[in-house]
């Protein structure tokens, strides 16, 4: 499952119901937005702004997502993922629209945190990857978000 | 929504480990992106200022010329508000690049004023409270934070009562001003790097689709939006990123006519 955070709350009168039901992954993809944020937080005062919007969803062990992401040269972008499950090993990885992996040196992965750093050579979608390596759960919930300068 | 002022206040522990965090593990080097999906369907729209943050490192931009204050009319129907208010904080993001501190509370203003004729005002009151309080201290930086924030809680809120359609419209409204603007710029001083940043198939592609998707909103001016859009999908989607002038200019025009749509009582 994958989804911007705003397509969480969807939907009409059955949806309110069955949003009772699934409230309790909505917290935890917000847990997981937290802990995304956190691994963010030492980059805000190298003067990255880090979005408000995110992306977040969950993925079994071993499964993968991409999603697009419209980058612009000049700019210098991180991607930080987190997860609330504190023994997964998650990874983010930054591949052009060729499927070049185009991520900076410096990008970094410990256990339930990743970041991958990107200063694009060119304007145009990339895709971000999105893996959980490995999770005592049969679902892992996380959250992408990105910060620019 | 666990916001990021809300997650700072409460966040100061257990970030030293993170300073033990080691280099990515070996990913591929190259993937097969045909694999990918083609769709675009969970993007996270860039903000204005980023694109105008990549405009800015190319040469000087005089913002001033951009600023835009004027109140604007009044709608009452909700796409079109929703349009209008994804313009004005676009216009805001304007306004902050160029320091212009009354104009940038004028339109924290105006933003609120719109967000409540279209039933999410509350959400975004101590967001234009504080937007007013950032331009009195001239904290850019803030003022783009409480922006980006506006605009985050004005959807979320849109969501939560199942109007995602008008706050796709609210992105698009943005965007919309963005590449107005952008184009505007780069048409004044033309160079390959300022017309690259309008290579954004994609994103153009996803607004196409999420415009195919409200037939309820039986407007011209979305229907004009449509039309404008499958004009403008050529003249972005090059391979290599090279725009030349006079398509520049033609998105300009078309961009500009739109944003005349989008503010004024005519359509």
């Amino acid at each position: 499952m994958l989804f911007p955070h705003r397509l969480l709350n969807r939907a009409s009168f059955v949806a309110a119901l069955a949003f009772l039901l699934v409230s309790p992954a909505r917290a935890s993809v917000d847990d997981a937005q937290s802990f995304a944020l956190q691994a963010a937080e030492p980059y805000v005062k190298q003067g990255f702004q880090i979005r408000e919007d995110y992306w977040g969803g969950d993925l079994g062990a071993g499964e993968k997502k991409a999603v697009r992401q419209q980058l612009f040269k000049g700019n210098e972008y991180w991607f930080w993922m987190g997860s609330e499950i504190e023994k997964a090993t998650v990874s983010v990885h930054i591949y052009d629209s060729e499927g070049k992996l185009v991520e900076q040196p410096d990008s970094w992965q410990k256990g339930h945190f990743a970041a991958a750093h990107v200063t694009p050579t060119g304007t145009g979608s990339y895709f971000v990857i999105v893996t959980i390596e490995q999770s005592p759960e049969d679902r892992t919930h996380w959250a992408l978000v990105y910060g620019f300068r | 929504m666990i916001t990021f002022a809300k997650f700072f206040k409460v966040s100061l522990t257990a970030f030293a480990g993170l300073a033990l965090s080691v280099p990515a593990a070996e990913a591929p080097k190259h993937i097969d992106v045909k694999q990918l999906s083609k769709k675009v369907e969970d993007v996270v729209v860039p903000l204005p200022n980023e694109v105008f943050g990549a405009l800015n490192k190319l040469g000087g931009v005089n913002w001033r010329e951009y600023v835009r204050n004027d109140k604007g009319s009044n709608f009452t129907e909700r796409p079109r508000i929703a349009l209008l208010l994804g313009t004005v904080i676009a216009d805001g993001f304007i306004a902050v690049q160029a320091e212009d501190a009354p104009t940038v509370k004028e339109i924290g203003q105006r933003v609120l004023g719109l967000a409540k004729g279209i039933g999410v005002g509350n959400s975004i009151t101590p967001h234009a409270k504080a937007i007013t309080e950032a331009a009195d201290k001239r904290n850019w930086e803030n003022v783009r934070r409480e922006l980006d924030r506006t605009q985050n809680s004005v959807q979320s809120a849109m969501n939560e009562v199942h109007d995602e359609k008008l706050s796709q419209l609210v992105s698009l409204g943005g965007w919309l001003r963005g590449t107005q603007v952008l184009t505007t710029v780069v048409n004044k001083r033309y160079s390959d790097e300022g017309a690259e940043l309008l290579h954004q198939p994609d994103l153009l592609g996803y607004f196409q689709t999420r415009l195919a998707a409200m037939p309820e909103f039986n407007m011209k001016l979305l229907q004009d939006i449509q039309a404008a859009l499958v004009e403008v999908r050529p003249l972005i989607d090059v391979a290599d990123g090279r725009i030349p002038a006079p398509a520049v200019k033609r998105i300009n025009e078309i961009t500009a006519r739109l944003d005349e749509a989008i503010i004024t009582k005519s359509q």
